[in-house]
């Protein structure tokens, strides 16, 4: 318990960190207006073809495209954390991914992503039964006795490979949303990233059902997490930079593809 | 006698059925010929070199315009935003969002192909003239799952939405957009992205001409080799 409360200080300490000081009055994402107009588009000129007069968009209506705004009443604080994330990721995590993915072959990797997969069950399984899902919960429970057992301590997934059992994605922030908690407010934190409210309160309770939480000292507890983010990340080396470079605004593309895909989630 | 029969019935089977398909082609299929040949064009060892590449980005350039409708991916992206563009500002948005994204979608795959596999997994179809074609990518153990919105037009399926993991593009640049033009005009957000193609050719003329060099010295040491 005393490592939560370190955990939880320290989180308390970027908070304070961010509001005071480090927030800038600068607009996340967004530059100064330049004010620099093109004067290259002469309206009318040419021939434009028929497809950019029409005005009609009644049919992403009908479509149903449902959109999903969360407000960001902490965009300043948030930008701040965001860029450092940024650079933590890029500068630090992925290179020491980098390296790691040069050395350890495909099936180590995925052997120790299998390892922590099937330590967070609990999770899963307490989650699949908060949503009231039998039979996930059930697959959960039976993928974690077949992969620690057949598996070899949940190194290799032959739940998976063998009986074609799919684990189940579900998390307290999915409960919660399943259960009818708004997302509250758009929020980034240090070292974890972008987050809601309500996912924020879920994965303080998913502390709780994760194993590793309960390893002491508090280092080997940072070491074993720290792992786990740096196999994890060596199967997503250059994802994350493709993505920001594809941006327009990286801070609204991450927040937006965050609350797009938890959102998917819930829905799962 | 009737085995001879049977033999030209079941030789007039296919005709039958190319009868019954062959108005309004498949999306799975309009989407899976073109990627495949995209990813054919990567993995031929003609497009090694500095010039190589060129050639091997137009020809891949060539196929995406046919599979990808950048015009309703743009309109798409700015919805009710669209009406405060004129037609010609639409016409050059267009045109600019279709290199832009066409550059990201060269560059990601150009530049850090990494053996990933795409499996076809099925299409559902919304409507008639609307469906979805799910894939996933496989990389090393990890599966990306990828669903390509189409919708058919003139008897041809094209894409106007990619789902990367429950993530829209369209979405995900309409929010962007939105966000960029509560304070600046239409000009400016064109300008904003002539800009990010600048930048992406800058990018991408460093990474030819280092990946030109490695791919110049790998041959210089082969010759040297068989020398």
């Amino acid at each position: 318990m005393k490592k939560s409360i370190w955990i939880f200080v320290f989180m308390g300490f970027f908070v304070v960190a961010g509001t005071r000081g480090l927030a800038t009055g600068a607009e996340p994402g967004q530059g100064k207006n330049t004010g620099a107009v093109p004067m290259s588009i002469a309206a009318g000129a040419g021939v434009v073809e028929e497809r950019y007069m029409d005005d009609n968009l009644g049919y992403l209506d009908e479509e149903g495209e449902e959109e999903i705004q969360v407000p960001d009443p902490l965009a300043d604080w948030n930008l701040v954390w965001f860029k450092f994330n940024d650079f933590f990721y890029l500068k630090i995590v992925e290179p020491v991914a980098k390296g790691y993915r040069a050395v350890m072959p495909v099936p180590a990797r995925t052997a120790v992503k299998n390892f922590f997969h099937n330590l967070t069950t609990p999770i899963r399984f307490v989650n699949c039964i908060l949503q009231w899902k039998g039979e996930e919960a059930g697959n959960e429970f039976n993928r974690f006795l077949i992969n620690s057992t057949l598996g070899i301590l949940g190194f290799l997934d032959v739940a998976k490979k063998w009986g074609n059992i799919d684990p189940a994605d579900e998390d307290l922030g999915q409960t919660l949303g399943v259960w009818g908690l708004d997302n509250g407010f758009y929020i980034v934190w240090p070292f974890i990233g972008p987050c809601t409210a309500r996912d924020t309160i879920g994965r303080v309770g998913d502390f709780f059902l994760d194993p590793v939480t309960y390893v002491d000292p508090l280092l080997l507890y940072a070491g074993i997490k720290s792992y786990d983010v740096v196999n994890r990340t060596s199967f997503r080396i250059g994802d994350y930079q493709r993505f920001k470079d594809a941006a327009i605004d990286p801070y609204v593309a991450v927040r937006d593809a965050y609350i797009q895909y938890r959102e998917k989630e819930v829905r799962e | 006698m009737p085995k001879l029969v049977r033999l030209c019935l079941l030789a007039l089977l296919p005709l039958t059925f190319f009868g019954t398909f062959s108005y309004g082609a498949q999306p799975l299929d309009d989407l899976k010929g073109p990627i495949d040949e995209v990813i054919r064009i990567l993995r031929d060892p003609r497009y090694q070199d500095k010039a190589g590449r060129e050639l091997q980005r137009e020809k891949m350039w060539n196929i995406i315009q046919e599979v990808f409708d950048f015009t309703e991916m743009a309109k798409r992206t700015l919805a009710r935003n669209w009406k405060k563009f004129t037609p010609a500002q639409r016409k050059e948005f267009s045109e600019l969002f279709a290199e832009f994204l066409g550059n990201n979608y060269i560059d990601k795959i150009q530049g850090g192909y990494q053996e990933e596999q795409v499996v076809y997994l099925g299409q559902k179809m919304v409507t008639a003239k609307r469906a979805v074609v799910k894939t996933k990518i496989l990389r090393e153990s990890l599966e990306i799952p990828v669903a390509y919105s189409m919708v058919l037009r003139g008897g041809v399926w094209r894409v106007y939405d990619v789902n990367i993991e429950g993530v829209s593009l369209v979405k995900n640049y309409r929010t962007q957009f939105r966000k960029a033009l509560m304070r600046k005009s239409p000009a400016q957000l064109i300008e904003i992205l002539r800009k990010k193609i600048e930048r992406q050719k800058k990018a991408r003329a460093t990474r030819d001409d280092r990946a030109g060099g490695a791919a110049d010295a790998l041959s210089n040491r082969c010759q040297f080799k068989e020398g």
